[in-house]
């Protein structure tokens, strides 16, 4: 059982536009299967996450395509086919929450609950307290609650009428990090309790990476790749992908200058810098682009004797940005006029005593570099 | 005593609260339409409704008359089956406070009902409540203070209104003389202590409803 999603939506500027066969302002175009899984539709603001969720749940209509839901078709253009949102059973918990104001937390998790029976009403209600641990709340009104509350208040209620689907539109958004993460590991349960297809939309890409079974990465209206989060995050499947799982440092279509099939590396020419990666999987083309993570580059003394060897060249510190735990370098790299963006522990930083427009040598690590 | 101060006093309650109560069901529905739904001929509806804000009242009266008097357009038919005609009866001041004060309700009831965030009704669509209930348990209970508020300014211009109400129902002692058309007529006669007394009992009617209002918006949370 699972979700099966092949549909697109157009967004015009004004009404007129469609009629008057304008181009679309946004065009989302998504495709995927998601199982009895937490899934997570993770791309930046802005690339149709939203808009898929609110088209699965039915509080926005498809211009084309199908979606079908454990075998339930929720929407199907040509059959014309389009299921009411009051019909598709599904759980649905907003990025404000979207709590009523004007009912306690047992009314608002009841809500859901017309028809039932009075006494297993009363029950479910006190059931979802408990699985969301907030049994003293029952009598609290929103403007009460805490965030982190107003949430697993927000979960209880979609949940109560017992749901096909549980959909989350970033959720955790606007939540402190300590609160953030408690909250994933309930969801995590409760997906593994459940055993129901479970959305979650996020742009953080630690929230993503922890939680998800399975990711599908939008960008620009479209599905750009489906996985489990390890084969995204270490092969991702183009540029897109590749920044938003944090690959800072993308060099685009880099001429592939040598094949070694015996030492098994291949050397990428880009920009008149010459690296040497690992040999990819995947069959090779003329042109490949590529990408190194901040924290995967070494930087080592200027006056190390390794200047000469593989991937090392020679730069300059351009700026520098404490994080905390690490310190984030912009670098020029000497006569290729590239940059590279480096991030380091403070204990080597500090071991190197670097400052700003000081000199060093950068190493690219060839087994860390990802190629797309 | 009694016919002088009494009667126009309580026919005046009577019409306003009467049309208040229309106003306050018809002007709910007809600004949930306009707040929520998208059709065709949307801005003429809105411009008939708030037409009677902009008239003068005297206008408003005229027009009622064309439409409803003996020979009007609708009055004629109605005069033919029943022999029945509503021109210079209470009922026409009901109408002509309803008219009049339709657009107020319409106009604070619609802004309430806008500002209500319609991620509420979409999370009650989601746990299967369907439009009409999602807007009786959901969307007007969120958007009372701007009804109530309709309501009471419809009330304050169904007790005050003069112009349509003595075109339509005329001011015949006993039947339509409301309390504004008494203080009027007080004053033209020269019976200034009256018109005093009328003015006062009006004085103190609204600060009463403003009074009430005040409370029961106080003690709701939201």
């Amino acid at each position: 059982m699972g979700i099966k999603a092949d549909f697109r939506r157009r967004y015009f500027r004004k009404k007129s536009d469609k009629k008057k066969g304008i181009e679309p302002l946004f065009i989302l175009d998504a495709q995927f299967e998601v199982g009895d899984e937490l899934a997570v539709f993770f791309g930046r603001s802005g690339t149709g996450k939203t808009t898929a969720l609110q088209c699965i749940s039915g509080l926005l209509e498809p211009n084309g395509g199908k979606i079908i839901v454990n075998g339930t078709v929720y929407f199907d253009c040509h059959k014309r086919i389009n299921l009411p949102v009051q019909q598709r059973s599904l759980g649905y918990v907003f990025q404000n929450y979207a709590l009523f104001p004007h009912m306690d937390v047992k009314k608002n998790i009841a809500y859901g609950l017309k028809g039932w029976d009075e006494n297993e009403k009363e029950e479910r209600i006190k059931e979802m307290l408990q699985m969301l641990e907030i049994e003293g709340l029952g009598e609290n009104y929103p403007s009460q609650l805490s965030g982190g509350q107003k949430q697993r208040v927000a979960l209880a209620r979609a949940l109560a009428p017992k749901p096909d689907i549980l959909l989350l539109d970033e959720p955790f958004s606007a939540l402190d990090r300590v609160v953030r993460m408690k909250l994933r590991e309930k969801i995590k349960d409760i997906q593994r309790e459940l055993k129901i297809p479970v959305l979650f939309i996020t742009h953080n890409h630690v929230e993503a990476f922890t939680i998800a079974d399975k990711i599908v990465v939008f960008h620009d209206g479209r599905v750009q790749q489906i996985g489990t989060p390890e084969d995204v995050f270490y092969h991702p499947r183009n540029s897109h992908v590749a920044e938003l799982v944090g690959v800072t440092n993308i060099f685009e279509d880099s001429v592939v200058v040598k094949d070694d099939e015996m030492a098994g590396t291949i050397k990428l020419s880009c920009e008149d810098m010459e690296v040497t990666a690992k040999r990819p999987e995947f069959k090779i083309k003329d042109k490949l682009s590529w990408g190194i993570r901040p924290e995967n580059l070494r930087i080592l003394p200027a006056t190390d004797d390794s200047a000469c060897e593989e991937n090392t060249f020679r730069a300059c510190v351009k700026s520098m940005v404490n994080k905390g735990s690490s310190k984030v370098l912009a670098l020029e790299v000497k006569e290729k006029s590239n940059y590279l963006i480096a991030e380091l522990g403070n204990q080597s930083f500090e071991n190197m005593d670097l400052k700003a427009e000081d000199d060093c040598l950068v190493r690219i690590e060839r087994d860390r570099i990802v190629l797309f | 005593m009694f016919d002088q101060i009494g009667f126009p006093l309580l026919i005046t309650l009577k019409i306003a609260g009467l049309s208040t109560l229309i106003v306050a069901i018809t002007g709910m529905v007809i600004s949930y339409i306009l707040a929520r739904r998208d059709f065709v001929g949307k801005w003429l509806v809105d411009i008939l409704v708030t037409l009677p804000l902009v008239l003068p009242p005297t206008v408003t009266g005229y027009l009622l008359v064309v439409l409803l008097g003996k020979k009007g357009m609708l009055g004629s038919i109605l005069y033919n089956l029943t022999g029945w005609t509503i021109v210079f009866t209470w009922q026409a001041a009901v109408i002509a406070a309803f008219v009049v004060s339709l657009p107020l309700m319409v106009k604070t009831t619609t802004a309430a009902i806008e500002a209500v965030d319609r991620e509420y009704e979409y999370a009650a669509f989601t746990l299967g409540r369907k439009e009409l209930d999602t807007a009786l348990f959901i969307t007007l209970p969120l958007a009372k203070k701007g009804i109530l508020a309709g309501i009471v300014l419809s009330f304050a211009r169904a007790v005050g209104e003069f112009g349509a109400t003595l075109m339509f129902a005329g001011n015949i002692p006993g039947r339509t003389n409301t309390m504004s058309i008494s203080i009027y007529s007080a004053f033209q006669a020269g019976n200034s202590e009256l018109a005093n007394m009328l003015v006062i009992i009006l004085i103190l009617m609204s600060l009463l409803s403003m009074a009430i209002t005040a409370k029961i918006i106080n003690n709701w949370k939201i």
